[in-house]
């Protein structure tokens, strides 16, 4: 091989012209690097969120990743209290409904500002609650019971209704599919939101997608005068600014609080609340109640349209070894039967003899009684919740045991929803529904659900809990289903579920400071 | 050399293509449903079919391609399904990070890995040259996601020399980003550079034993100008054509690094797409990629042209 050194070929002229242009790359490399945007002034809140909300309508959308940030932008007419309890929010007063249950009259409070400078009136509220009709998920099941919506006065909204609907409040007064107000104008545009103007503590800054969501204090928040109590009561902006930033992996979320990064980190593993613990920098938050990991059956098609089958299935399930092998700390998950915590409007016993049997040889004899001729029980579960995962693991070993002929499949999260979708192609699947005050919200009760879960006794009880005319009623009414839930098993609800999040020591809490699973960040400081 | 330039760039533009139609017909056939993703898991069939309409799903699959086709010819590459906003502006949002990223990681891969290289093989079978490639070996096999975790951890959390993840506040200029990039870079940086180290020492060692190498230690040039200006100078070459690739091993690399990092660039973009089968950023952002993938490498082509003046195009 010849050495390329010594040879001459016009270097001079080249080596000028790749000179000037390294000098050329360098200076531009230098100005770009040496730009700052406007210094920033003011406490300024670092959320480190799960990932990018899908939008931030929070009409649309029953993400809770969309309610949590947008409440602190849009306000609903009523909210629920630390007890689950309805409460006014932009509204003066709870609602007064009419002997016959068919006209429902909310007052307003005249204090209300929106970011615009507007001041909040009927027909603001009027029109938000016909965009929410429209555009909610909510909104489409309840429209048919709805006669028409108008406002009586400049601070009185009526509602007027061809059948009684007991839920609509519950509804009205939900942080995920929200009917927040908005002003008149806006709420009347068509097609996805574009401006974002409410009336709650915060307004909107910016949203640059994957980086941040910014929100600023509202000078002119009039909060409510009560204390603050779960969502109810006084809100205030104790930070000048919060930035929700979209951190998609768990670790990072909870390395970034302890280094520092994040004045909040949500959504971290549960295993992760030694780390925060022994840390010193962070306090952990139990967030209670939170969700429930949920087997729903396909009811549709296949071995599992027989209760019986289903029965059987439930009676061999260990609950208490899936919490385990799921969530690892018992500080994690509570062994209810009962689909509501106590204290709330909805609790009770209804059925639960039939919850955690676990009882592997009771549910081969259960088994043996049916008609089950070996088919396979398909089962789809994914990795994309670890906590699902190891539960249903655990779940797949209670059946086989039990004599059932499991076939779990573990798919990628997109593709389980492509292969849910094939009522041919599944028995059960796992999934986990967020903790919702209201019972009629879940989906396979207000509907078929996934499953298709349909059902005479589940009809009948339902229009019962919307036609009825006390919380009592409804409560009663709730038990009855709960107990339809137990013995025909549609779906296995494992349990009440907690979340952590991680909050730094720089983060200022008062006394009234709850970890809701819709998190918010109102009556929150830094030192 | 012009011409040269050009046909280059007109190949450049076939490997997109070849790349677009590969990416728009495989995740077709991939299960899932951008529509179902998005609608959620409380959606009915109906939300579904309607969402499906919207973005045009359930068209046959032909028209969808032409559509997207004629987008691209007039300039359109296409909008994202899950953020509703043209993936042309979401990608421009993200160049800054990965470019930054890719960057600090190739010039760190080669500051460490040209001179690891070039003592290794001065110093052929000494202890520097076995530690070196003992080192070499060792962070070759390292994954860089697992290098990343551990940098976060024991350089970033517990001695707080760096910042733990993510880009920054809002109003951090360029150079202040820096410092956020630097653990992700070395984690991207180590097994190129390990790579980088073996090609330049074997290149070297070919280059030591040849004749020429001889007769300018004996018109009694130096040492140091042997090593350099002769040795290394020829081995170049072959340095160059690792250096160009790993530029795009660099790119796919980095979507595992800004994932564990929290980075908002273009690889997250494309991890989160590929989630949640939001098929216009999967299609636009790796079109873009392979296109920048082909100039990396016209462009080392084109350097060689410096380094080795019987390189004529």
């Amino acid at each position: 091989m010849k050495s390329i050194v010594g040879c001459k070929r016009h270097l001079s002229s080249r080596t000028r012209f790749w000179a000037s242009g390294i000098a050329a790359l360098v200076v531009t490399v230098a100005a770009l690097l040496f730009t700052t945007a406007a210094a920033q002034s003011g406490s300024v809140l670092r959320v480190a969120t799960i990932g990018e909300p899908p939008m931030l309508d929070p009409m649309a959308t029953t993400a809770v990743s969309t309610g949590s940030i947008a409440q602190h932008i849009f306000e609903t007419l009523y909210t629920t209290d630390g007890n689950w309890e309805i409460v006014p929010l932009l509204a003066a007063e709870l609602p007064e409904t009419s002997a016959d249950g068919l006209s429902i009259t909310i007052p307003l409070r005249d204090d209300v500002a929106f970011h615009d400078g507007s001041t909040m009136d009927a027909e603001d509220v009027v029109a938000s609650l016909q965009r929410w009709l429209a555009t909610s998920t909510r909104g489409g099941g309840i429209t048919p019971f709805i006669e028409s919506i108008s406002a009586a006065d400049p601070l009185t909204v009526t509602i007027t209704l061809n059948q009684r609907y007991a839920p609509l409040v519950a509804y009205l007064s939900a942080n995920t599919a929200a009917a927040v107000v908005m002003p008149a104008e806006i709420a009347g545009t068509e097609g996805p939101l574009a401006t974002y103007v409410g009336t709650g503590p915060f307004s909107f800054i910016e949203w640059r997608p994957d980086r941040y969501i910014r929100l600023e204090r509202f000078e002119a928040y009039a909060p409510r005068s009560e204390p603050s109590d779960g969502y109810a009561g006084a809100r205030e902006a104790m930070v000048d600014e919060i930035q929700f930033i979209p951190v998609p992996d768990a670790n990072t979320r909870l390395s970034g609080l302890v280094g520092g990064e994040y004045h909040f980190a949500e959504g971290l593993n549960t295993e992760s609340i030694d780390s925060i613990r022994t840390s010193g920098v962070a306090e952990a938050e139990v967030i209670e109640p939170f969700a429930y990991p949920v087997m729903i059956f396909n009811t549709v098609q296949g071995a599992a349209t027989d209760p019986a089958i289903r029965v059987a299935m439930q009676t061999a399930l260990d609950l208490e070894a899936m919490m385990i092998a799921g969530l690892g700390l018992p500080e994690f998950y509570a062994l209810e039967g009962s689909w509501y915590p106590q204290g709330s409007p909805f609790y009770s016993e209804a059925g639960t003899e039939h919850y955690n049997v676990a009882d592997v040889e009771l549910a081969a004899e259960q088994l043996a009684a049916t008609g089950y001729a070996d088919e396979p029980i398909r089962i789809l579960t994914s990795q994309q919740y670890p906590f699902l995962y190891r539960m249903s693991v655990v779940a797949a070993d209670n059946l086989a045991e039990a004599g059932f002929n499991v076939d779990l499949q573990v798919l990628e999260w997109a593709t389980l929803t492509s292969v849910r979708g094939d009522v041919s192609a599944w028995e059960a699947y796992w999934t986990y529904g967020s903790f919702n005050p209201e019972p009629t919200s879940y989906s396979f009760i207000v509907g078929p659900g996934a499953g298709g879960w349909t059902n005479d006794e589940k009809s009948a009880i339902l229009e019962e809990m919307n036609g009825a005319l006390t919380q009592a009623d409804r409560a009663a009414a709730w038990a009855e289903m709960q107990e339809l839930l137990f013995t025909t098993a549609p779906v296995i609800r494992v349990g009440e579920m907690y979340g952590l999040a991680g909050r730094s020591n720089d983060v200022e809490v008062g006394q009234d400071y709850r970890s809701l699973p819709v998190a918010y960040y109102w009556n929150v400081g830094l030192r | 050399m012009l011409s040269y330039v050009l046909r280059r760039v007109a190949s450049m533009v076939v490997v997109m293509a070849i790349v677009g139609v590969s990416v728009f017909v495989i995740t077709r056939v991939v299960p899932g449903d951008p529509a179902a993703i998005l609608a959620g898991d409380d959606a009915t069939a109906e939300d579904i079919a309607r969402l499906r309409s919207t973005y045009g799903l359930d068209r046959p699959i032909f028209v969808q391609f032409g559509v997207w086709v004629s987008g691209i010819v007039s300039g359109d590459i296409g909008t994202s399904i899950f953020f509703g906003q043209p993936v042309a502006a979401l990608l421009a949002d993200r160049t800054e990070p990965t470019v930054l990223l890719s960057l600090l990681a190739l010039m760190m891969a080669i500051a460490i890995g040209v001179p690891a290289g070039v003592i290794s093989a001065i110093r052929r079978g000494s202890v520097a040259d076995q530690a070196i490639i003992g080192f070499a070996m060792f962070n070759a096999a390292v994954p860089s996601f697992l290098s990343g975790l551990l940098l976060m951890q024991y350089v970033a959390v517990e001695l707080g020399w760096f910042p733990v993840a993510g880009y920054g506040p809002p109003e951090t200029s360029t150079l202040g980003r820096i410092p956020y990039l630097v653990l992700p870079a070395v984690s991207l940086a180590l097994p190129n550079a390990a790579l980088i180290a073996r090609m330049t020492r074997g290149s070297m060692l070919d280059v030591l034993g040849e004749d020429y190498v001889r007769t300018a230690r004996a018109k009694g040039a130096s040492e140091a100008k042997v090593n350099l200006k002769h040795a290394l100078k020829n081995a170049s070459v072959n340095i160059l054509t690792v250096i160009g690739l790993i530029a795009g091993a660099l790119l796919s690399g980095v979507v595992v690094v800004e994932t564990v990092f929290g980075l908002p660039g273009v690889g997250q973009l494309v991890l989160s797409a590929v989630s949640r089968r939001d098929y216009p950023v999967i299609q636009g952002a790796l079109i873009a990629l392979a296109g920048v993938f082909v100039l990396v490498n016209l462009v080392v082509d084109l350097l060689y042209a410096t380094i080795d003046p019987r390189i004529v195009y």
